[in-house]
């Protein structure tokens, strides 16, 4: 049972509520706090929420970008400098939903869930994260596989904006619509006179976490971005990946549907 | 496990109530409010039986601790209709079938009603869009997404018919 919900008016006494209770978790949106909280088996006391710490400011300035961790996905959708993650944002549950979902957030799933941290895993993104101590900047990267310390909370996210031509997404579902992921693509292959230079490759649905394509991104780097490039990375994807079984989707399939829908985001169809 | 008193409005009218920590914006609704028009479903954000519009944007009410929203203007299907004049949307579902058991029906018309606000002109796919996080196991959908086409015209002639008799 919930002991307190923390509604604090700053993150200073946001930061002070969380470490002070050693059972309190961060709430941004809710879609993912609270179906725990619903199940009465969480061990969680107390929530504190982030609705009036004004963490939502997205900035778009030139290819630089920073958005409040709070900012719900439907804002991010509607930011006309974000065109180039519409696809992945619109492919996230239901615009009901990301009326709630905050980018932070989903920062803190496991997959199936958790597009867009497979994005900002691709354009190496970093997170402020903010406790008592102080703020720093630490990589989506980091957080995806170390998670952040109890009593912090992160408040912004910043990365480059890809150039055009250079970032490609693609999730793959059972239905047209508010379905978690068989497999989700999100690559930036940034071009230096038409040659792949700095590829980044990051998967969801190939284990708890979104993951690097290491091996994959290796063999694009130096390449055009043609059907052979894609064809022998997509081969390799399947080394840095582990894809689970879940209820919606098989290990197997999605092993043999990964590097399909790699080049169907490369590539299109 | 100390109450808070939570005051906001809902359907125009203020609401001031007691609440233990962990109550949700639907519980709220329902308990203390007495609107039991919104459903509890499933409490983690997936029929959207409990769609309600939170300052005009349709939200899952099950995933709200009410607390996070004393003071905002929440919209129920109990706030649609004047009196014994329905709105549109009611009368549309009512035309064209869009309800059989009437569970997802409350979820579907505040979701249709967030979006003829942002959208007066809406495709067959900005209304199956609205609608994504809505199950419905009766209708099939088609008579749904029928219902809010016809509404949306029902209330762009009115719109007009409005404008006309002001000129």
């Amino acid at each position: 049972m919930l002991r307190a919900i923390d509604v604090p008016q700053n993150t200073a006494a946001a930061l002070t509520s969380l470490a002070r209770a050693r059972d309190a978790l961060v709430i941004g949106g809710g879609t993912l706090v609270m179906p725990k909280v619903q199940t009465g088996i969480s061990g969680l006391g107390a929530l504190v929420s982030l609705a009036k710490l004004k963490l939502d400011r997205i900035a778009v300035k030139g290819d630089k970008v920073t958005i409040g961790a709070a900012a719900t996905l439907a804002a991010v959708g509607e930011e006309r400098g974000l065109a180039f993650l519409h696809p992945a944002i619109e492919s996230v549950g239901s615009p009901t939903l990301r009326n709630l979902a905050t980018i932070g957030g989903n920062l803190f799933t496991e997959q199936p869930y958790g597009d867009i941290a497979v994005c900002l895993l691709a354009l190496d993104a970093e997170a402020t994260v903010a406790t008592k101590r102080g703020a720093r900047k630490i990589s989506v990267a980091e957080i995806l596989k170390k998670g952040v310390a109890r009593d912090a909370i992160v408040t912004a996210i910043s990365f480059k904006k890809p150039d055009k031509g250079t970032w490609f997404y693609r999730k793959a579902m059972r239905r047209a619509a508010n379905s978690a992921s068989i497999v989700t693509i999100a690559a930036h292959l940034p071009l230096k006179k038409g040659k792949i230079a700095g590829a980044r490759v990051a998967l969801g649905g190939c284990g708890a976490k979104p993951v690097r394509a290491l091996k994959a991104e290796a063999a694009l780097e130096g390449q055009k971005i043609d059907a052979d490039s894609v064809a022998k990375a997509g081969a390799l994807l399947i080394k840095d990946a582990a894809p689970f079984t879940d209820a919606y989707a098989s290990a197997w399939y999605r092993t043999r549907v990964l590097p399909v829908h790699f080049r169907r985001a490369i590539l299109g169809e | 496990m100390p109450s808070t008193v939570v005051s906001l409005k809902v359907n125009g009218r203020a609401q001031e109530f007691l609440t233990r920590p962990g109550t949700t914006l639907l519980d709220a609704l329902r308990d203390s409010v007495g609107l039991t028009a919104s459903k509890k479903g499933c409490a983690q954000g997936t029929c959207g039986t409990c769609t309600v519009l939170l300052d005009g944007k349709p939200v899952f009410a099950c995933l709200v601790p009410v607390e996070t929203v004393a003071g905002r203007s929440i919209e129920t299907l109990e706030g649609l209709a004047a009196g014994d004049r329905l709105h549109p949307l009611q009368e549309s579902f009512i035309e064209q079938f869009a309800t059989q058991c009437g569970f997802c029906t409350s979820g579907m018309i505040m979701a249709a009603k967030g979006l003829l606000a942002r959208n007066a002109n809406p495709s067959r796919a900005d209304v199956v869009r609205a609608i994504s996080g809505n199950v419905c196991r009766c209708t099939g959908y088609e008579s749904i997404i029928d219902a809010v086409m016809a509404a949306a015209a029902k209330m762009k002639k009115s719109a007009s018919s409005r404008k006309k008799a002001a000129e």
